[in-house]
């Protein structure tokens, strides 16, 4: 049945991603210069940072759960780590310690959630403005220093890898996206996040630690928020402690236009890439064609709206008897 | 006290009510100037759109299975710019028999319409209000670049002396809705909507009245935001929308659906209140206050959790 592939995930991505190619196509048409090859830099480098910061909310939403510490977590790598690197610290430790610290953030986003039985939403919005003030408090508002020069080559739009006019961030997402797809579909961690997503009962019935689930992908969620702050302490030059307050809810646009769904089990990495570059492009076109940032925002929320009830509907009480 | 407690624990409120005795008792002796009698028209008013936007939050999660409204902040502020941009100056309405009427209508339309997609169109709740949150700030932003005033003084008013009256009329109100078939329909739904589905009852129609019931809160919130304000502000009202849904929670409704009340969320939304004005109290800096705010969150939200459990093994 046409129905079913309609509403298999495999076709769900092909459509997000043939939407994505679509607007790119109306761009060209409708804007000089849509398609040149800085723009397409540009857009690709935007994509790729909201991309890493999609990572965790994809694996957290697949395992049942959402993230709204991603925001804070961003902004507190992106201070903490020019502060640091500001006051003369090796970059390399800076971020090592980052690191450790935002997959301590986020162990405790899981643990407390999970262990305790708290919706998460409450969870970690509860921890998120906790770091947040914890930030505030050590920079006392304003933060410092910079990124280094390593980091503003590896996200710099006019960047180039060799003979491809790239900057090194963009072939490495394509790696990382590998690897995720990879992890998700091949190991055991994988196959026990869908497990614990998909019925939260019954995993445990299979030998799956629900709690440990929860908090290693909790943690690898922070981890990745950390990463994407770092990456945008490059791409903006200086410390901003809310740099990270416009991926709240794209993440969660971005994973959804993907077609996961946010009762767990369902979602891919793949799916959400395909959401980044359609929000992007939407974001690029509408921009492009003059129309304000508040007029942008009520589109994406139609957009949103629209693809998900093509794709993204629930079933109805009857089904579920 | 024990009995009244005991009668509240059932619904997992005593926790908040702990709570806001302890609160109200610290704020009072730390602070008695802003809690003297004379004073509590104004604080009643302060509080007032969170204690709005805690209760409108509520339905929707009353009726279960992921229902969450995020849209009630904008929602809120959406009301704010058009009561204020659109009736008052534009128009030049101030009657309150126009105002109020058409801003619980527009209320009970956007409600309507999130109930829509997410119970006919059956796209998930959090999805679907997070469509309408773009959609609302975006429109909200296009009438509204930037704040602007004044507000019609009667509106003004109801943030002073009669703060009461709108809270009043709010918990009238759903004292009324309790009294109705509709709550134990409500009620059944939220908490198992496959059993209440195979008894008959029309899930689908109860989610979407809860939806049309969390618009007209969120509605009446937004009119207690402008008196408050006593101008409009399009970036107000959706940093509403994160913080009542944590009240909802402290007052003991689970997000799951089915357990807990509107006084509830009410109670929690005053805790809330309650623990900013004490810690504005002690005289530290803004960093240290949301620290601890956010600590103290955690932890009221994980005792209220534990003890909903502790007395769910007990009955």
């Amino acid at each position: 049945m046409t129905g079913n592939w309609f509403q298999s995930t495999n076709a769900r991505i092909a459509g997000a991603f043939l939407m994505a190619l679509l607007l790119q196509l109306v761009g060209t048409l409708l804007i000089p210069g849509y398609s040149a090859p800085f723009a397409i830099r540009a857009l690709l480098v935007i994509a790729s940072l909201l991309a890493v910061a999609s990572v965790g909310q994809t694996l957290v939403v697949i395992l049942g759960g959402i993230d709204l510490s991603i925001p804070f977590v961003i902004g507190f790598a992106n201070v903490v780590a020019a502060q640091l690197y500001g006051q003369g610290w090796n970059f390399a430790l800076v971020c090592v310690l980052v690191g450790v610290l935002a997959v301590a953030i986020g162990a405790l986003n899981g643990l407390i959630a999970r262990g305790l039985n708290i919706h998460p939403l409450i969870v970690t919005l509860c921890i998120g403005m906790i770091v947040q003030g914890a930030v505030l408090l050590w920079t006392g508002g304003f933060p410092s220093g910079s990124a280094p020069e390593a980091v503003s080559a590896f996200v710099s739009i006019g960047g180039s890898v060799g003979p491809v006019p790239l900057p090194l961030l963009v072939p490495c997402l394509v790696v990382l996206t590998a690897l995720i797809v990879l992890v998700l579909a091949r190991t055991a961690y994988g196959r026990r996040l869908y497990a614990v997503g998909s019925n939260p009962e019954a995993a445990p019935l299979a030998l799956i630690d629900p709690l440990r689930m929860w908090v290693v992908t909790y943690a690898a969620s922070a981890f990745f928020a950390a990463v994407a702050g770092v990456l945008l302490l490059g791409f903006t030059g200086s410390a901003y402690g809310d740099v990270g307050q416009p991926y709240l809810f794209q993440t969660i646009a971005a994973v959804v236009v993907g077609g996961a769904a946010l009762v767990g089990g369902r979602g891919s990495y793949l799916g959400t890439i395909a959401g980044v570059l359609v929000l992007t492009e939407i974001n690029t076109l509408l921009i492009g064609l003059g129309f304000r940032p508040s007029t942008v925002q009520a589109a994406l929320g139609l957009v949103i709206l629209l693809l998900v009830s093509l794709y993204g509907r629930e079933r109805h009480v009857r089904a579920t008897i | 006290m024990s009995s009244f407690l005991r009668k509240f624990n059932g619904r997992g409120v005593g926790f908040a009510v702990v709570m806001l005795v302890v609160l109200l008792v610290l704020n009072v002796a730390l602070n008695p100037a802003r809690f003297q009698p004379a004073a509590w028209g104004t604080l009643l008013g302060l509080a007032a759109p969170l204690i709005g936007a805690a209760v409108a939050s509520a339905p929707v999660i009353l009726a279960g299975r992921g229902g969450i409204d995020i849209s009630v902040g904008p929602l809120m502020g959406f009301v704010n710019a058009l009561v204020i941009q659109v009736l008052f100056l534009d128009l030049g309405i101030s009657s309150p028999w126009i105002i109020v009427p058409t801003a619980l209508l527009v209320g009970a339309a956007v409600g309507a319409a999130n109930g829509a997609l997410a119970t006919i169109v059956r796209i998930q709740p959090i999805v679907a209000t997070l469509g309408t949150y773009l959609i609302l700030t975006g429109i909200t932003l296009t009438i509204l670049p930037a704040p602007i005033g004044p507000a019609p003084d009667w509106l003004k008013a109801m943030a002073g002396p009669l703060s009461v009256v709108p809270l009043a009329l709010i918990g009238l109100c759903w004292l009324l809705v309790r009294r109705t078939p509709y709550y134990d329909l409500l009620m059944a739904v939220g908490s198992d909507d496959r059993a209440a589905y195979t008894a008959g009852v029309p899930v689908t129609k109860v989610r979407l009245a809860a939806y049309v019931l969390t618009g007209i809160f969120a509605a009446a919130a937004g009119l207690m935001l402008t008196s408050l304000i006593g101008s409009a502000d399009p970036n107000i009202g959706p940093t509403y929308t994160l913080i009542a849904i944590a009240a909802v929670a402290l007052g003991g409704v689970s997000l799951a659906g089915g357990r807990g009340g509107l006084g509830g969320a009410a109670i929690g939304a005053i805790d809330i209140f309650l623990l900013q004005s004490l810690l504005t109290t002690f005289n530290v800096s803004t960093y240290v206050l949301q620290i601890a705010y956010g600590l103290i969150l955690v932890v009221a939200v994980v005792l209220t959790a534990v003890q909903e459990r502790f007395s769910g093994r007990k009955g």
